[in-house]
């Protein structure tokens, strides 16, 4: 359906994160605290029209969490992350943001239109992209996913902001963790249900642990989980740090 | 360059980001939802009330008086005025209606001295 995208490695688009984060530093002020100012970065610096519609009904699908315009430069979140109507979404939202800036600085050159491609209904054009949150990930999503987190979670703003929160770079190891039944049941209890999968237990509590600091970045606990993995700084049992 | 006629929503819009405003954060220094900010941007929910797009104008340092009317409303203060004086200020407002913008300086200018001279504030002091 889409162009034939170039296979983009991971610390690719990493720099590319970085690239934008030390353009929006330059040009407005540099990024030295979480969290990241991701709707500045998208209105004031990307310079895209941002809105906040209803795209469940626009789209007729259930799932949606935004969409992207190349040619119209505009990007749209769903209704439902509204963060001041949905403070537990503030997370959600915030990423949905970056992952359309993932779309915007890695796949924009390299889209084109499909052929015979009409517009939705009165003019509506039909977007590049529409995010979902249940799809399988094409390899699209994901590039814009990992974008995300390297804008929204930089190395070095985690790594300073770790030391300051724990007093320095230990990581926080599951199988040393003393309450992990206490801190299961607290998340359980929080998410109102469990996490499949084998390592959905120990996800659990690691995203409670690390709640607080996600807090700083206002991000979800599961996708700082994620990103202090790659960093070690969280790990399932114990091992070097990338750090040490 | 072409001057077309801007929706009110697109006024908004310009006049926050040349201030370098968010919608989220201006959503937030008129105290109402994003969403509902960004429908309004969008055109594609009536424009908010005359209070609201006053607090807009002046947050964003724009003429009050020139968004009320784009906006479709009415300043809140008027029908007040109006409803002081119900025959001779309608009767006031279709006289001058149709006068240049120069002329309605110089009318402006004109009351505001008599004003001044018929000492406003004075018991029952007509215009």
């Amino acid at each position: 359906m889409k162009s034939s995208l170039p296979f983009l490695r991971e610390d690719v688009i990493e720099s590319e994160a970085e690239m934008l984060l030390a353009e929006y530093g330059r040009e407005h002020e540099g990024i030295i605290c979480p969290p990241v100012p991701i709707d500045e970065i998208i209105e004031l610096h990307l310079k895209l029209e941002f809105e906040i519609r209803d795209l469940r009904t626009l789209f007729g699908l259930g799932d949606v969490h935004g969409a992207i315009w190349f040619l119209e430069r505009r990007i749209a979140v769903d209704e439902q992350l509204d963060p001041a109507r949905h403070p537990g979404k503030r997370g959600r939202y915030h990423f949905t943001l970056a992952h359309e800036a993932g779309h915007w600085r890695l796949h924009r050159k390299h889209y084109t239109v499909p052929e015979g491609q009409k517009d939705l209904f009165d003019g509506e054009p039909k977007p590049s992209y529409i995010c979902r949150s249940t799809e399988k990930k094409l390899p699209v999503e994901w590039q814009a996913d990992c974008f995300a987190a390297c804008l929204l979670m930089p190395y070095k703003l985690v790594r300073s902001a770790w030391e300051e929160w724990r007093g320095g770079l230990e990581p926080i190891i599951l199988s040393e963790m003393p309450d992990r039944r206490q801190r299961l049941q607290a998340e359980l209890l929080r998410r109102g249900g469990g996490k499949s999968g084998p390592d959905g237990e120990g996800d659990m509590i690691l995203e409670n642990a690390v709640r607080p600091f996600a807090d700083l970045f206002q991000v979800s606990a599961e996708a700082m989980r994620i990103r202090l993995e790659k960093f070690g700084l969280v790990a399932r049992k114990k091992e070097a740090s990338l750090f040490d | 360059m072409s001057k077309k006629r801007q929706t009110f929503g697109q006024v908004l819009r310009e006049a926050r980001l040349a201030k370098g405003i968010t919608l989220r954060k201006f959503a937030e220094m008129v105290g109402i939802s994003p969403t509902y900010l960004s429908q309004v941007e969008q055109d594609n929910v009536d424009p908010p009330t005359a209070e609201r797009v006053h607090k807009m104008a002046n947050l964003l340092g724009a003429s009050a008086d020139e968004w009320t009317a784009l906006a479709g409303r009415v300043p809140e203060d008027l029908p007040g005025i109006i409803q002081k004086e119900p025959t001779a200020m309608p009767e006031l407002l279709r006289e001058a209606s149709g006068l240049t913008a120069e002329q309605l300086r110089a009318l402006r200018e004109k009351a505001r001295q008599m004003k001044a001279q018929g000492k406003p504030g004075a018991e029952g002091g007509d215009v």
